[in-house]
């Protein structure tokens, strides 16, 4: 992003307004980020976040490409 | 006087991309179905000419000549002898950098935004959507619409388009239409904003938008440009790697170690891949891909990918010192801190033909005022990555006695991201130390994990 980023913005900017999965990544210098989201996230959310791996990129453009017709059938 | 600039004339610019998919295999890429992805599944984001470059294995293509028309308002650009910074290092290697600062954007993002801006003009499309996070691809692909007198809207990710005006301004200039993503204008963004009024928005809604805004024109003459990551995409930077090898040859030089910073990849497989090229024939060279090491996706982390256990970890604050009310501060996210890699960029690296490293963010601007002192430009954040390492492996170079030759990309000029600069010099940017060994016992949990499968191509 190439500016400040608050810890709120890496909380929803996954999918679905869910924790991006690099939040470990990028937060874990910083203070306890697993042990914090492991104390706030349902189970299966944070079970999900954690076995998290990026999607290609082609993949993920299909997949939003389906969710636009979607949104607008 | 000794020659600062190595130049080509405009007749000597490379009239052919490398395609580096001639020479590597990969696994083809899986729709959400997990069955390879045909060309006609991409139609609508994309015009059938670059779907064709996507999944092209020929090693030449031909770069047209409309598009070297845009491309000689700034290329060839200039192979440049950082003299100053050789004997502020006081280094026996010989560094050169590929200075793409010069294209009227300020970065190597053109090279491809160009090209896309004329297969979509000649394929039909009237308009082009994106997404940009701080800005600089969204300024680029303004910029090459401009030139081909297509529509351009940008969806910007609204915590940069408050804190960056000067690249909306940009886009604004160039004639495009840049709005705060989440907007108004797409029933993606209208469902963030309704659950979310205070949203920062996020690349992965804005990219939602922009796709969106392609698919659902029912005049079928919008489509999505992407500035990163895939196949069209590295083919395109090429020209800078081509280039690069002419001027070289121009002084009877050849670079012993190639380095660009990679955050999607593109304007690292630019300068690079025509070397690999040449490695795969038997040249002897060291290229090195360079990222951020506080956020890393090439070279391993605790946390890489494989988010495994968190036993033994040791962060800088402990959760029993946080409180319920705790809320970190704000951090500074570099422009390197990408979602993806570019898959060939990947596959190169699990190959051993790149050697990934990464740097820490103060050694990175550290670099990059070094630069300024000496050779006068101001870089680019994701640029001093590189830096960084021209630095360290040149001081490597004097200890040991050699006469390396090291090319790295100058991928942009930072004069649009002083804010960044501001934050360095007024100490507002940090490092932290994480011990060895809690690395080594994370190594330890990671290798339970499973491995993807590994194709190799030579």
């Amino acid at each position: 992003m190439g500016n400040p980023v608050p810890f709120e913005y890496c909380e929803v900017c996954g999918d679905d307004q869910h924790p991006c999965f690099k939040i470990l990544d990028c937060w874990w210098e910083y203070f306890d980020v697993v042990q914090y989201l492991k104390n706030r996230l349902p189970e299966d959310q944070f079970n999900r976040l954690m076995a998290a791996t990026p999607k290609p990129k082609i993949t993920s453009l299909l997949e939003l490409i389906e969710q636009a017709r979607k949104r607008n059938a | 006087m000794e020659t600062k600039k190595v130049l080509l004339t405009e007749d000597e610019i490379p009239r052919q991309w490398y395609n580096i998919l001639a020479d590597i295999k990969m696994n083809p890429p899986l729709g959400p179905d997990g069955k390879p992805v045909s060309p006609d599944m991409l139609a609508p984001v994309f015009p059938m000419n670059l779907i064709e470059q996507e999944v092209s294995s020929e090693r030449w293509i031909d770069i047209p000549e409309e598009v070297l028309r845009v491309y000689c308002m700034w290329r060839p650009s200039p192979l440049v002898r950082a003299y100053a910074l050789e004997k502020a290092l006081d280094t026996p290697a010989r560094i050169y950098y590929k200075y793409e600062g010069v294209s009227p954007p300020g970065s190597h993002k053109p090279n491809t935004a160009v090209a896309q801006a004329y297969y979509n003009k000649v394929f039909g499309i009237k308009r082009l959507t994106t997404e940009t996070g701080a800005g600089q691809w969204g300024s680029a692909l303004a910029f090459a619409c401009s030139q081909f007198g297509l529509e351009c809207k940008v969806f910007m990710v609204r915590i940069s388009f408050d804190q960056k005006p000067y690249r909306k301004t940009m886009m604004a200039t160039w004639g495009a239409n840049c709005v705060a993503s989440p907007s108004t204008e797409t029933k993606a963004g209208q469902q963030i904003l309704e659950q979310y009024p205070d949203t920062p928005g996020s690349l992965g809604i804005a990219i939602s938008e922009a796709i969106e805004a392609a698919v659902t024109d029912p005049s079928g003459q919008t489509r999505y440009s992407l500035g990163s990551v895939l196949n069209h995409v590295m083919l395109h930077q090429t020209v800078i790697g081509l280039e690069a090898k002419k001027q070289m040859e121009k002084i009877g030089e050849y670079p012993d170690v190639v380095i660009g910073c990679a955050g999607g990849g593109s304007n690292f497989a630019g300068l690079a891949f025509p070397f690999v090229y040449d490695k795969f024939n038997g040249k002897k060279i060291d290229i090195h891909p360079v990222e951020p090491a506080a956020c890393p996706t090439m070279t391993r982390a605790p946390f890489a990918y494989d988010h495994g256990d968190t036993i033994g970890m040791t962060p800088l604050l402990p959760m029993h010192s946080l409180g319920h009310t705790f809320i970190p501060p704000p951090m500074h996210a570099g422009g390197l801190r990408y979602h993806g890699m570019a898959p060939t960029v990947s596959q190169l690296i699990v190959e051993g033909i790149l050697e990934p490293k990464a740097y820490k963010q103060l050694d990175t601007y550290n670099a990059g005022m070094l630069v300024a002192k000496t050779e006068g430009f101001i870089s680019a954040p994701e640029t001093n990555h590189a830096l960084a390492c021209v630095v360290d492996l040149a001081k490597k170079a004097k200890e040991e006695g050699k006469e390396k030759v090291i090319l790295f990309n100058f991928s942009g000029h930072g004069l649009i991201d002083l804010g960044a600069y501001e934050q360095f010099l007024s100490g507002n940017l940090k490092d932290y130390e994480y011990p060895a060994k809690e690395i080594e016992e994370a190594e330890k949990i990671l290798e339970q994990y499973p491995k993807p499968q590994i194709i190799k191509s030579h």
